[in-house]
């Protein structure tokens, strides 16, 4: 799949114009750390509150987070797109690329997984109530699903071919 | 003084060994999404964004974010020590540090006890005028501290 993914990012021309723009990458590493910061410091006061600590508020209540959450994955999601698209060879054989994508969409499914089953169940729950275990699976899944993430993107220039 | 701290053991196997530079870098962004995480969320709370968020979940962060300030400091200290005479110069990274002290002492005046003061003297969205400019001057500044973070592999 990947080597299929690469091909096809290889003969596009905006392949050409990542390549050839020298300013470009620089700018999309740092628009792709200020969307992990807001992704990941709204995800950690939503997963926290799920798991059932920082009890000084409604679970419900940090879902206002939320659109801050799902901005920062948009903006890592185009400038990952963008990295892929730009240096094709490098990523789709890369062990560490391999792993964090599918650690990206284990985190989605479990995304998936809080916003049809355990978000309306967090709806009801005040300070005091203690967290259903689905509750703190979910989070819990969550947060080291994107702590792998963090983690394996950052090794990638450092690991070698999956 | 650079040169030696560039020379002793610690600083030589962080620039020598295989895993030592890339372990350091991990934590460091683990670090980065803990501390601006925290502290950006915290800025938007006070600029009128999550309403119905109380301030008091940023006490209860606190210690968190300060753990990832320590992992930072830390491991940041490590990285800085095995190309010490290097980055001393680098403009990226004095900004950096400048950045990161202008956003911690701003930190230090928005510490979630003087925004529970602030909230409990009445404003329901803590729109006191000083609390929104500090809010955001140092979410400016935080990312201030990730883009120069990021240019010192760019420029000198």
């Amino acid at each position: 799949m990947w080597g299929y993914l690469a091909q096809l990012a290889a003969d596009s021309s905006l392949n050409i114009w990542i390549a050839e723009t020298y300013w470009l990458w620089p700018v999309l590493e740092i628009i792709h750390f200020i969307g992990l910061t807001l992704l990941l410091g709204g995800l950690l006061i939503i997963d926290l509150r799920m798991a059932g600590h920082i009890r000084v508020v409604k679970p419900a209540l940090t879902h206002q987070l939320l659109p801050f959450v799902i901005f920062g994955f948009a903006l890592n999601l185009v400038t990952g797109v963008l990295f892929f698209v730009g240096d094709p060879g490098r990523y789709s054989i890369n062990i560490g690329f391999q792993i964090k994508m599918v650690l990206v969409v284990i985190a989605g499914l479990n995304a998936l997984l809080y916003h049809w089953k355990v978000s309306p169940l967090m709806e009801g729950l005040t300070e005091d109530s203690s967290s259903p275990l689905i509750a703190r699976c979910t989070a819990y899944t969550s947060l080291a699903m994107w702590t792998g993430v963090l983690l394996t993107g950052r090794l990638i220039p450092y690991v070698g071919t999956g | 003084m650079l040169v030696t701290l560039e020379s002793t053991a610690i600083a030589r196997w962080v620039g020598e060994s295989l895993y030592a530079y890339p372990a350091l870098l991990a934590c460091h962004i683990i670090g980065l999404a803990i501390v601006v995480g925290i502290f950006s969320m915290r800025d938007l709370k006070l600029l009128g964004f999550f309403p119905d968020l109380d301030i008091r979940v940023f006490g209860s962060l606190n210690r968190l974010a300060l753990s990832g300030f320590a992992i930072n400091a830390m491991s940041g200290l490590l990285l800085f020590s095995s190309q010490a005479s290097y980055l001393a110069t680098s403009v990226p990274f004095l900004t950096k540090i400048a950045c990161i002290a202008a956003g911690m002492s701003l930190a230090y005046r928005l510490r979630p006890a003087v925004l529970l003061a602030a909230s409990m003297s009445g404003s329901p969205r803590l729109a006191s005028p000083g609390l929104n400019v500090m809010a955001a001057l140092s979410l400016a500044i935080w990312m201030g501290a990730i883009i120069a973070g990021r240019l010192i592999a760019y420029l000198f």
